[in-house]
């Protein structure tokens, strides 16, 4: 069977951060991981190419996956592959979309990726095989992937068994007591010793691996993001009052204030009777500019992002999170402030 | 401190009339006596609707909910709102099970939410289960909305002591003896002191709950008196995510206060109840929740279930008092509702505790399927569904009152299954 | 513990409440620009410093008693 193998600047060698925001590229067979890849699968399957494009083109440009794809099938692909991601957002968002947008379209594909990469939900129905935490554990990874690939062009569907990640989902449910009943079980079975039950996991902490820190602010480029749903006055592009599903962005070159009456948040959250007399509460303009002015800020990213937070989702807010830092990073943004509710 | 004494009235129809009445578990609403008890300057017109369950009626932007509640002729109950905090305490209050007054219509900063009679989202809502009384209502030129606001609670409050004011004289069905908390330093029969922590969303306007007609913004956490609880002295003007609100009906049959009198005697002794703000501050949540944790400990209990209202920082609240609550030995359960996203597959929370245990009241984000409905109230447009309020909707669990309710009233929870690739 | 030391918030300036993250309706106008301004200056610094886990970044107290 004809592969197509996507991975992304780095894994096929043309680059690091620095190279993230270059554009599709295809090229003749397999490259990077793809070699080990094309060993493991034997004689019976070729990787005939090989698209590379950066971490931020892909996960910022939400039409990157259709591009890609049609690239794939002039290479000829009768089967997709993307990945190993890992657990890198930017990378493993592009991988996820690919896929989806293959299996969409009635072409075989699977992603390679940590079950925790942030980017997993948008692969959607298309299969999604376990990859390890990092590059370190590639062998066997792609001795899995080579083996789901064999699975899948004989157009069978991958299960558990072949390392498919099974999606733990919270499923809700009515049951006979109510919540104020359990509670009280709960209690009392803490009390008789048992220090393990309950309904929720507790303890989970969200790791970030820092970010170097810039060098001088006074010659950064700095944006300011929120998640205070500050919008022009009116909401003209109707951004969500909770459990947004998207973002937006909005040009501030040329603006010393968030003025009252001109801007507004429709955050559902929170009151928002002292943010609404003067916007710079939930994003401060007014003083960036100033430092700006100053010389404490290189320059003023012209346009902010926002979105909401109130009821929005952990996956959904991850996702603009990548989504934020391959824009801003494509900008040659270095340093962003993120004012929170 | 007097014991309390429900009288309990099992309200099984409720019609509009033209005088208020209650007779044979059949009450009947006085529409110009509603009028009346809403009259306002900041209220133009009030309309009263009946919705019971099993009517194909859909309930759009539902505000607070009351249950009719009275000590008898000159009120007494919602001390601070509609009778004098300084009245005596205890004694008889009567009670009509099953019936509940509930506003309905535009607020801006209320999220909008819904109650359907009949179909998967009766099921819900404790108020697809309840014989409602529903207000409309009409802001007066020249009122502003935080005005209205405060018209229609004091008159949902006057009306749900109007009602309850026509059983008085008629039979009960049940007398419900409620026993004060266990006191500390009495003898326990070996059973642990088991006392529930409350959160009130203290926020400001259209975002406070109010303890004897004030808001409980800058207080240090209090031991509170149940009997109290019971009688209306904690009240609603909180009207953020519709399934996470705490109604005012829900605070008089608080039901993890409800099932620890259960169990009273048993296999726990019920400890008392603290009330807490959730503040906006960061250093003050830190305060409160030390603070709340110390009385716990000095009032002698040995654990305590902690409920919140709200979302996202009101989660930070539960964390810091569960933390808070652990670190100083004492055993402590909170309630959560989870975010996991409509498929479920996402974090469930966001801020947990890192100790302690959690009961999960449902997951915001799962969508419900609804069905098409004879007529709505309280609106024409369901904003969320961007439809007709009439039709068949898909809505997520976070539009449905009160369906996570943070307080324990509801059934759902959340178990984790495994599955294969896309569900979304 | 804050909700953004849980989440994994790396480097943290603390406002003076939810509802106004930059701000403080409760300080005359010049005295809340200036805590503002100090509000962003210590963000400066904070994306200027390397950290390694949650690191909360105080806008200095006794500027905060002098705002």
């Amino acid at each position: 069977m004809r592969i197509v193998h996507y991975v992304n600047q780095f894994s096929a060698g043309l680059g690091g951060e620095d190279a993230a925001g270059i554009g599709p590229r295809v090229l003749e067979g397999a490259v990077g991981p793809g070699r080990l890849l094309a060993q493991l699968l034997g004689d019976e399957h070729q990787i005939v190419a090989t698209i590379v494009c950066g971490d931020d083109y892909a996960a910022s440009n939400t039409a990157a996956a259709d591009e890609l794809l049609g690239l794939a099938r002039n290479a000829g692909a009768e089967l997709l592959v993307t990945g190993p991601a890992f657990g890198s957002g930017r990378y493993g968002l592009a991988c996820a979309r690919l896929v989806a947008a293959a299996d969409a379209a009635g072409l075989p594909a699977l992603a390679t990726m940590h079950p925790d990469n942030p980017g997993i939900a948008d692969a959607g129905a298309a299969p999604v095989v376990a990859a390890g935490a990092t590059t370190r554990e590639m062998r066997p990874t792609l001795q899995r992937v080579a083996a789901a690939i064999a699975k899948l062009a004989t157009g069978a569907a991958l299960t558990a068994a072949d390392g498919r990640v099974a999606k733990a989902a919270r499923i809700g449910r009515l049951v006979e007591h109510r919540a104020a009943h359990r509670a009280v079980e709960l209690v009392l079975r803490r009390l008789g010793g048992d220090r393990e039950s309950t309904e929720i996991p507790v303890g989970g902490f969200d790791a970030v691996d820092p970010a170097a820190p810039v060098d001088k602010a006074a010659s950064a480029i700095v944006a300011l993001v929120t998640e205070g749903a500050v919008v022009p006055i009116g909401n003209p592009d109707r951004l969500e009052s909770a459990r947004a599903t998207r973002w937006l962005r909005y040009q501030i070159d040329g603006m010393d204030t968030l003025a009252s009456g001109v801007w507004e948040s429709v955050a559902g959250g929170f009151a928002t009777t002292a943010a609404n007399a003067d916007p710079n509460r939930l994003l401060p303009l007014d003083a960036a500019r100033t430092l700006e002015r100053e010389g404490a800020i290189g320059r003023l990213h012209g346009e902010f992002m926002v979105t909401v937070g109130n009821g929005t989702s952990v996956a959904a807010a991850r996702r603009f999170g990548i989504e934020w830092a391959a824009e801003l990073r494509k900008a040659g943004v270095q340093a962003a402030i993120l004012t929170a509710t | 401190m007097s014991a309390l004494r429900r009288v309990v009235h099992e309200v099984r129809s409720v019609e509009i009339g033209v005088a208020t009445h209650y007779e044979q578990h059949q009450l009947v609403v006085g529409r110009d006596q509603v009028e009346g008890l809403f009259a306002d300057p900041a209220l133009a017109a009030v309309r009263a609707h009946v919705a019971v369950p099993g009517d194909r009626v859909r309930i759009i932007a539902p505000l607070d909910v009351v249950e009719p509640r009275s000590k008898g002729p000159g009120g007494g109950t919602f001390p601070g709102w509609v009778a004098s905090v300084n009245r005596k305490r205890g004694g008889d209050t009567h009670v009509l099970r099953g019936a509940a007054v509930l506003a309905a219509g535009h607020l801006p900063r209320n999220q909008e939410g819904l109650i359907d009679m009949s179909g998967p989202a009766a099921q819900l809502s404790p108020f697809g289960r309840t014989n409602n009384v529903v207000i409309e209502f009409d802001r007066a030129d020249g009122a502003s909305w935080q005005e209205a606001e405060v018209a229609v609670r004091r008159g949902l409050l006057r009306l749900a002591v109007h009602l309850a004011d026509a059983a008085v004289d008629a039979a009960p069905d049940a007398i419900e003896e409620l026993a004060q908390p266990h006191r500390p330093g009495t003898p326990t029969g070996g059973l642990p002191r088991v006392g529930v922590i409350t959160n009130l969303q203290t926020q400001g306007a259209f975002k406070d709950v109010f303890v004897y007609g004030r808001s409980m913004a800058g207080s240090l956490p209090t031991l509170f008196d149940p009997a109290e609880i019971e009688d209306g002295a904690v009240v609603s003007g909180q009207y953020g995510h519709p399934a996470l609100r705490n109604p005012t009906y829900l605070h008089c049959n608080h039901p993890v206060i409800a099932e620890l009198r259960a169990r009273d005697g048993q296999d726990l002794r019920f400890a008392g109840v603290v009330l807490c703000p959730e503040p906006v501050e960061q250093g003050d949540k830190e305060l409160v929740s030390t603070h709340a944790a110390w009385l716990c400990r000095a009032a002698g209990f040995d654990a305590a279930i902690v409920t919140k209202e709200g979302a996202g920082n009101a989660d930070n609240d539960l964390m810091l008092k569960v933390d808070a609550l652990e670190a100083d030995g004492l055993t402590a359960v909170a309630l959560y509702a989870e975010m996991s996203g409509a498929d479920g597959t996402g974090p469930p929370l966001v801020a947990g505790p890192r100790r302690g245990a959690v009961v999960s009241t449902g997951n915001y984000d799962q969508r419900v399927k609804l069905p098409a409905v004879e007529r709505a109230l309280g609106g024409t447009r369901l904003g969320i569904a961007d439809a007709e309020a009439t039709s068949a909707v898909e809505v997520p669990t976070a539009a449905i009152l009160s369906a996570l309710s943070p307080l324990g009233a509801g059934r759902l929870t959340c178990r984790s299954e495994q599955q294969l690739g896309g569900v979304a | 513990m804050t909700i953004a030391e849980q989440v994994g918030a790396l480097r943290i300036v603390p406002g003076r409440g939810i509802p106004y993250p930059s701000g403080d309706p409760n300080l005359p106008l010049p005295a809340e620009q200036a805590w503002r301004r100090q509000l962003v200056q210590r963000a400066l610094d904070a994306v200027a410093t390397a950290v390694e886990r949650p690191t909360i970044f105080e806008v200095d107290v006794a500027a905060r008693a002098d705002a």
